[in-house]
């Protein structure tokens, strides 16, 4: 029988360890800090491949998360379950995705992140002033609870978020080492060399965009089930932008384990500075420069550089051999 | 066209706001020749290579790539008919591996069947020996073999070369010869783009001679070197 690598298997241990707490009897308050983690975890991870793998600045995460959120609310009001409505949600963020697609992509680079921007906002008008159920709403704010999750317990939508996590780095990890992959840091690195070479830049761009549009549109769904009442203030919030895209910078764009580290650092501080108010966000934005300046490959760059990977590969190398000898 | 001609270019015109790039070309490819472009600075040789290679459409006139009329086709497409190119400044993915850059294009860009021993693409160019360097640290004149090494990757019949021996020292010129040479014996025909006059007269079969948009003269390189119109556009 052929021995699994020993990476994958910690991978699996760790994956394990994360599923057990919920049933382990872990406080619910670590479940919360987690659950949020890994919405930021898999929001971060596909920002940065679509940020640091195919050189495309995204700004519009806000708009798949908000999208997939009022579709989950709106369809729990028409009797949808809202386990389909999670489904719906990331497939109505991957349609929008789809139909800015052609227009979006015929920016390149900074007017590309510019047209993004606008979209979160122009959906924030609309659903401001569209209702499709429910009674009409005095003055602003067409916001909806999302019915029928009181039933979901914190240690399900803890499973839920960690699945969407796990399946994002796990889809990102496959990409890497795939065709896709190799093509898609080609558009990143030159587009017009890319092109030359064969890769049809567009079709890269559109499957990229859409895989990404639709984790975010789970991982964001996922986060109305945890926090069942929609706004658009709160469902197009740019903090659904910023966090993913800090994660990922302080973590380290283009780097696989960035965006875990990021995530991790940003959730913490969002949780140590709560108290703070919009000191919190004056404070994050300070890291976030200091970063930027001193460590431009983040900390999964810095890392890299002083060779702090280099002892644990040995390690694990050594008792690979170990294993396979025996 | 006649039967051997693999690229004709048939009367094409591009203009940039109003200044004529490319004035009513035309001229053939035959099937395994080497095909030098020549001309003064602003003669429109690389925005000819661009209006073959996709990246601009032609306002008027044809290119046929082996019968096929690929005037209004996509760079990418263009690429998978089998029509590779270099760049002047070379472009390459600079955050990728040199043998990663080759991938891309052996991955993405050979649709004709007949996989290639990238190895042997690396040996020819004199870049095995950095194939695990990352692209975006060799030097200047590695960068300039790169590309060649990236057009072969693709699997291509024609390629297209921009200036490949630019910023090369007169010592490194027949070794540039001799690979132009061993890449036409591979079964490629070649267009190149040319300053470097040595290089223009022993690689070339036959030339056109391009100025301010338009062509002068075509011919042998013997030929082409009395002519009176070539001599004034060079010599004044």
């Amino acid at each position: 029988m052929k021995i699994p690598r020993l990476t994958t298997l910690a991978s699996i241990a760790v994956l394990v360890v994360l599923a057990l707490f919920p049933v382990i009897g872990v406080p619910l308050n670590w479940l919360n800090y987690l659950f949020i983690f890994f919405i930021y975890l898999a929001l971060a991870n596909m920002w940065n491949l679509l940020a640091g793998y195919t050189g495309l600045i995204c700004l519009c995460p806000h708009a798949f998360v908000g999208l997939a959120g009022y579709t989950l609310a709106i369809g729990t009001w028409v009797g949808v379950p809202f386990q389909v409505g999670l489904i719906a949600g990331a497939a109505v963020a991957a349609l929008f995705a789809l139909m800015i697609s052609y227009p979006a992509f015929r920016m390149k680079g900074i007017y590309f992140a510019i047209g993004t921007l606008i979209l979160p906002e122009a959906l924030k008008a609309w659903f401001n002033f569209w209702r499709p159920v429910g009674n009409a709403y005095q003055g602003m704010g067409a916001g909806y609870s999302v019915k029928g999750v009181a039933g979901v317990t914190l240690g399900d939508q803890y499973w839920l978020a960690l699945a969407i996590a796990a399946a994002s780095i796990f889809l990102v990890y496959i990409i890497l080492r795939a065709r896709l992959g190799l093509g898609l840091k080609a558009i990143r690195d030159n587009e017009n060399t890319a092109a030359s070479s064969g890769v049809n830049i567009f079709r890269l761009k559109l499957i990229s965009f859409l895989i990404a549009a639709f984790i975010m549109g789970l991982a964001g769904a996922a986060y109305f089930i945890f926090s069942p009442r929609i706004q658009p203030t709160g469902g197009f919030t740019i903090s659904w932008l910023l966090l993913p895209m800090m994660a990922t910078v302080i973590g380290g764009e283009g780097s696989e384990e960035g965006p875990i580290i990021g995530a991790a650092i940003v959730t913490f501080l969002r949780f140590l500075l709560a108290d703070y108010g919009a000191w919190s966000l004056f404070i994050q934005g300070i890291i976030l420069v200091i970063v930027v300046v001193v460590l431009p490959r983040g900390i999964a760059g810095l890392l890299r550089q002083v060779g702090a990977y280099r002892f644990p590969q040995k390690l694990f190398q050594a008792a690979e051999g170990k294993i396979h000898k025996t | 066209m006649s039967e051997t001609a693999v690229l004709s270019i048939d009367r094409v015109n591009k203009s940039f706001g109003g200044i004529d790039a490319v004035k009513d070309i035309t001229f053939e490819v035959r099937a395994g020749e080497v095909l030098g472009l020549m001309g003064p600075n602003g003669a429109g040789k690389t925005t000819l290579l661009n209006l073959i290679a996709g990246v601009y459409r032609p306002d008027s006139g044809r290119i046929l790539f082996q019968g096929r009329d690929i005037t209004r086709y996509a760079p990418h497409k263009i690429c998978h008919l089998g029509i590779a190119r270099t760049f002047q400044i070379p472009q390459p993915f600079t955050s990728l591996l040199v043998r990663d850059n080759l991938m891309v294009a052996a991955k993405y860009g050979n649709k004709r069947g007949d996989t290639l021993e990238l190895d042997e693409i690396l040996d020819l160019v004199d870049l095995l020996k950095q194939k695990d360097t990352i692209a975006g640290d060799l030097a200047t004149v590695s960068l300039k073999k790169l590309e060649l090494a990236r057009a072969l990757a693709s699997n291509p019949t024609l390629i297209l070369l921009d200036e490949v021996a630019a910023g090369s020292t007169e010592a490194e010129i027949p070794r540039i010869l001799d690979r132009t040479e061993q890449v036409r014996k591979m079964g490629k025909t070649i267009i190149l783009v040319e300053h470097v006059m040595k290089v223009m007269v022993e690689a070339v079969d036959r030339i056109v001679v391009m100025d301010k948009g338009e062509k002068i003269a075509e011919g042998t390189p013997g030929e082409v070197m009395k002519d009176e119109k070539v001599l004034a556009a060079y010599f004044g």
